[in-house]
């Protein structure tokens, strides 16, 4: 597994087709529930969460998402947007939305090989193990 | 020695400044442990955010020093010389400080460094966590405008005194200052 995350509009999508070529990315904004699980490649994992949390029973299907990834597609290379460093939001909803990024993002970080952080398009390994 | 620790929501900087004070006390043999709550117990939300700590920190050895204001009386009344103090969090401190009846209002940005100063004279070592609010716009609301403007200057303040600043990024300490 491998994570490529920044802030919104810092070029993180361009960054990843340069670094991992031909993978087809799956936008987390429109994509089925469970293709994630067979894909390459995820961009705006972020929205596929928040898309999650709305659904009926998404907090629980949310609680086991990195469980499920890391078991069923560990290859996987996640692009998401680091969006727990606002204000805290005044909506319940969103308080709850962030955290739970937050900490699904800390453990398949945990799990990744490699985490770039992307600034101003300008990627930085912020984890690196032996491939 | 004062370590800074930072980073966004749900972005495990708890975690990692709880292994870092058990890190460096364990590193020196002894001394009080203390675990600093700032939180004000208000609401369903913030209970279960406490009793998740809580959780955390059980049989850790932590001496829990309740603290909403006043970080420099609670250091004189509560902590020991030579001993080790995690600060939760300065984000909780601050909006005590400027919001609480008994709080400093305008003398925010003072009394908690003032607080913090007192605090590292008696103990050894210091781990205060914080966190970054700052890369949003605060929308029309001028009182969290405010927030973000003194939560700042404190954090700018933090930094300049301490001697280490860790960002966790996602569980991933990335060193700011070292």
């Amino acid at each position: 597994m491998k994570m490529v995350i920044g802030g919104a509009f810092q070029g993180k999508l361009k960054w990843a087709k340069e670094r991992y070529p031909g993978v087809e990315w799956l936008d987390g904004r429109t994509c089925r529930p469970e293709e994630i699980f067979s894909c390459r490649g995820i961009c705006s994992f972020h929205e596929y969460i928040r898309r999650l949390l709305v659904r009926e029973g998404g907090k629980e299907a949310a609680s086991k998402l990195a469980g499920d990834l890391i078991s069923r597609n560990p290859e996987i290379i996640i692009i998401t947007d680091e969006i727990g460093c606002g204000l805290v939001p005044i909506d319940p909803f969103d308080r709850m939305y962030r955290e739970t990024v937050g900490r699904i993002c800390t453990k398949l970080a945990g799990f990744s090989v490699r985490v770039d952080r992307i600034i101003m398009g300008v990627g930085a390994a912020i984890k690196e193990t032996e491939e | 020695m004062f370590y800074l620790v930072t980073g966004g929501s749900g972005s495990g900087k708890s975690a990692y400044a709880e292994e870092l004070i058990l890190r460096l006390r364990a590193g020196c043999g002894d001394g009080d442990l203390y675990y600093i709550a700032t939180m004000d117990p208000v609401g369903g939300e913030t209970m279960r955010k406490i009793e998740a700590h809580r959780r955390m920190r059980a049989g850790k050895g932590f001496q829990t020093i309740e603290c909403r204001t006043g970080l420099a009386e609670c250091a004189r009344e509560h902590c020991r010389k030579g001993s080790f103090a995690l600060v939760e969090c300065l984000s909780n401190l601050t909006a005590n400080e400027l919001y609480r009846e008994d709080g400093a209002k305008e003398g925010t940005h003072d009394a908690i460094l003032r607080g913090m100063e007192a605090l590292l004279s008696v103990c050894r070592t210091v781990v205060a966590v914080t966190n970054d609010v700052s890369r949003e716009l605060p929308g029309d609301s001028r009182e969290m405008l405010r927030f973000q403007r003194v939560f700042g200057q404190i954090n700018a303040s933090m930094a300049r005194m301490a001697d280490c600043v860790t960002e966790v990024v996602y569980g991933i300490p990335v060193e700011v200052k070292g």
